[in-house]
């Protein structure tokens, strides 16, 4: 019992980091208890930490909290994760395939590759031409783009909050591109503008609208905070290099 | 256009990269994203800007929920990156660094209208993923 307890908190705890939506956590923490034999289980997501509660046939009750600490986007492990809950709920899988399945999505779904990093530097490019900049421009934006995200990578390995890292991101577009345009014909707004979509927290804002128009409001008061203060730190960041630059 | 068509397919695939999304449904989810800004391109000159969105994000979500079906992946692994270059990050961006430049007039303008185009985005996901929980949970219940 204790083991698959397990199961089902690192199943949810898998998803919560790679950025899934909370009911989908809570549904397949629900459906992976039920599946293990449990009579009623309960799961409550939220961006920072997950609960859950597995009630046994013969009265005992399991609790477990689990502090989500770090997270990041990876598409392929929810996908990998929720087939795997569902072929274990049809009883396709069984539970030793399911643990060393989650475990071995546990150590290789965080993203670390500079190829990651490099091809970010292109949805930089294309966002700066989307905001009506052109093929130049969206080329230097692109290659600050990508080095701002290998610097935000490599910040992230070290005790670095998430708003210093987006700020220090800022600083170092801006001040990039302030010193191109120097040299080179090229609008710095819509440059920097580029080269900071990459760390902007459009999604994580819409996220936040979405969460609060379906009635999760802790998720969706939590998201839009960390929308606000990622925002906040780019645009300090940009707006230091701005004042410093004289412009 | 047909450029236009192809910055959002890229834009789309790059974060759908980013996102780390399955490989094999990484041309899937540009398409969406393609598609997405397409529709927002044309409805935004007819009806303006908050309608062009609203309209893109809902069909980026109707995409995404049936190629979620057809390919059996979680909706997000389409949605995500076929909103990207619908969402207002740049906006938000724009609107703290007016506050940080003491342009408030601008910065209460840009504030407003990134909220009005993040809550389009967001109803038009919340309508087309309301339309097909409804409909799947009802052949559900039949079954």
């Amino acid at each position: 019992m204790e083991h698959l307890v397990g199961l089902v908190l690192l199943a949810g705890e898998l998803l919560l980091t790679c950025g899934a939506e909370m009911y989908r956590v809570e549904e397949t923490i629900e459906r992976m208890g039920l599946a293990a034999g449990f009579v009623q289980v309960e799961g409550f997501a939220t961006p920072t930490g997950l609960f859950i509660s597995l009630h046994t046939a013969d009265g005992r009750v399991y609790t477990r909290v689990r502090r989500i600490r770090k997270s990041f986007n990876n598409l392929s492990t929810i996908a990998k994760v929720n087939s795997l809950s569902r072929a274990f709920s049809e009883g396709t899988v069984t539970v030793d395939q399911v643990g060393e399945e989650l475990e071995r999505l546990r150590l290789t779904s965080e993203p670390d590759t500079i190829w990651w990093q490099l091809i970010g530097g292109i949805g930089a490019m294309a966002f700066t031409m989307i905001f009506g900049g052109n093929w130049f421009e969206g080329a230097i934006a692109g290659l600050t783009g990508a080095l701002v995200l290998v610097l935000v990578a490599w910040l992230n390995r070290h005790p670095v909050p998430k708003v210093l890292q987006a700020a220090i991101g800022g600083i170092v577009a801006a001040w990039l591109i302030l010193w191109v345009s120097k040299v080179l014909p090229i609008d710095p707004d819509v440059t920097t503008l580029g080269a900071v979509m990459v760390m902007t927290p459009g999604v994580a804002m819409t996220t936040a609208i979405r969460d609060l128009l379906s009635g999760e409001l802790l998720s969706g008061l939590s998201r839009s905070a960390e929308a606000l203060a990622v925002s906040v730190a780019i645009a300090t960041g940009v707006a230091i290099v701005i004042r410093l630059g004289g412009r | 256009m047909l450029i236009q068509a192809i910055i959002g397919f890229m834009g789309a695939i790059t974060f759908a990269y980013i996102y780390r999304a399955p490989r094999d449904q990484l041309v899937y989810a540009g398409v969406v994203g393609a598609v997405g800004w397409t529709i927002c391109l044309v409805t935004r000159e007819a009806w303006g800007e908050l309608a062009g969105v609203f309209f893109a994000a809902t069909s980026v979500a109707l995409c995404s929920e049936i190629l979620a079906r057809r390919r059996h992946q979680p909706v997000l692994v389409f949605l995500i990156p076929g909103v990207i270059p619908l969402v207002p990050g740049a906006k938000a961006y724009l609107t703290m660094l007016s506050f940080l430049q003491q342009d408030y007039t601008e910065a209460i303008i840009l504030l407003v209208s990134t909220l009005l185009l993040a809550g389009a985005v967001a109803a038009g996901i919340i309508i087309a993923s309301s339309v097909f929980r409804t409909y799947s949970r009802a052949k559900h219940v039949r079954r």
